[in-house]
């Protein structure tokens, strides 16, 4: 009887071990996931807002505590005229779109290696990013181009 | 309302001077930390400046969450804890150059200078001075500079547990390249 009742807690013992085990290890890969994730593809992410260059900025111009509540972090799709690419450093790519207000435009970042096709100023384009704020120009961040399906 | 304002005015300064001022909206600030553990590294392109060379004054505007970082959650706990982004989302410099008479800014060529003036980060205002170069050119004039700041300076809280990863001081790095303001 005795040695029935050691012999039933040794096994029950042995499978909370696994179980800690199991979890620390996944855990722990867990951690090192998160800890090396970059920024998402946002090819794959729907947008909060699609929109155009024009109509973001006048949202920030016209009121700009209004607009950053709604739209900072939000993912944003926004179309527009080419106004200019820069090569920022970093491998970095600008490219700012073109709105009705000739002061203000709209900035987007990304990375060099993603952009496959060349741009100019004066291509339409759809760019997919996040939007992180304003300054002289609404700036948006991990942007990436939308091919057009039509 | 304050930045209409703000760019009208400078549309009128630009107007009354000629090329008297100088702009970027992609200047580039970027920020690097060296430990035994780890090397964190953050760039942002999208800095706004503003250099007058008749008075010698220089402006940066810096959007926080415009810096970026490789791992995402380093780009978080950088905006959501340590430079708070979402109570402070600018940081701003405000100042000049001191050397102004050394450099003739008709003539091509690379010059020192000293800036010295006001910068606030994490809402917190320090004087700082550093040094740096500018290279006058016929399309336009870039700028470079190198200094280092003390994330405490700005009352910017680092955990015991990670102030290891993080160096003492943050090695900045400033390049600009500025074009004249032109109204379109």
């Amino acid at each position: 009887m005795k040695s029935m009742n050691t012999f039933k807690l040794k096994k029950a013992h042995k499978i909370a071990l696994w179980l800690v085990f199991f979890l620390v290890i996944g855990g722990i890969l867990a951690g090192l996931y998160m800890y090396n994730l970059q920024d998402k593809d946002l090819q794959k992410v729907k947008p909060d807002f699609i929109m155009t260059a024009t109509e973001l900025q006048k949202a920030f111009e016209t009121d700009e505590t209004a607009a950053g509540q709604k739209y900072i972090n939000k993912i944003i799709e926004v179309s527009g005229e080419v106004e200019s690419v820069k090569e920022g450093e970093t491998q970095t790519l600008v490219i700012t779109l073109k709105t009705e207000n000739s002061l203000s435009a709209v900035s987007c970042t990304m990375q060099a290696e993603s952009v496959t096709q060349e741009f100019t100023a004066g291509d339409q384009v759809s760019l997919r990013g996040q939007c992180s704020g304003f300054l002289m120009d609404v700036l948006m961040n991990n942007c990436t181009v939308i091919q057009e399906t039509d | 309302m304050k930045r209409v304002a703000l760019i009208i005015i400078i549309m009128l300064q630009a107007l009354s001077l000629g090329a008297q001022k100088y702009m970027t909206r992609n200047g580039y600030i970027g920020f690097y930390s060296h430990t035994a553990l780890e090397d964190i590294k953050a760039d942002n392109n999208q800095v706004a400046s503003i250099l007058d060379i008749a008075t010698g004054g220089i402006v940066f505007q810096v959007l926080i969450k415009s810096f970026h970082f490789e791992k995402a959650l380093m780009e978080e706990h950088f905006n959501e804890n340590y430079l708070e982004s979402e109570k402070y989302p600018k940081s701003t410099f405000n100042g000049k150059i001191t050397n102004l008479s050394e450099i003739d800014f008709l003539k091509n060529g690379t010059y020192d200078v000293t800036v010295e003036g006001d910068l606030t980060i994490h809402g917190v205002t320090n004087k700082v001075s550093a040094k740096g170069s500018l290279d006058v050119r016929s399309d336009g004039i870039n700028a470079s500079s190198r200094f280092t700041l003390v994330p405490e300076d700005y009352k910017i809280e680092i955990p015991g547990i990670v102030r290891n990863n993080i160096a003492r001081s943050m090695e900045m790095t400033v390049t600009m390249k500025y074009e004249p303001m032109t109204v379109k």
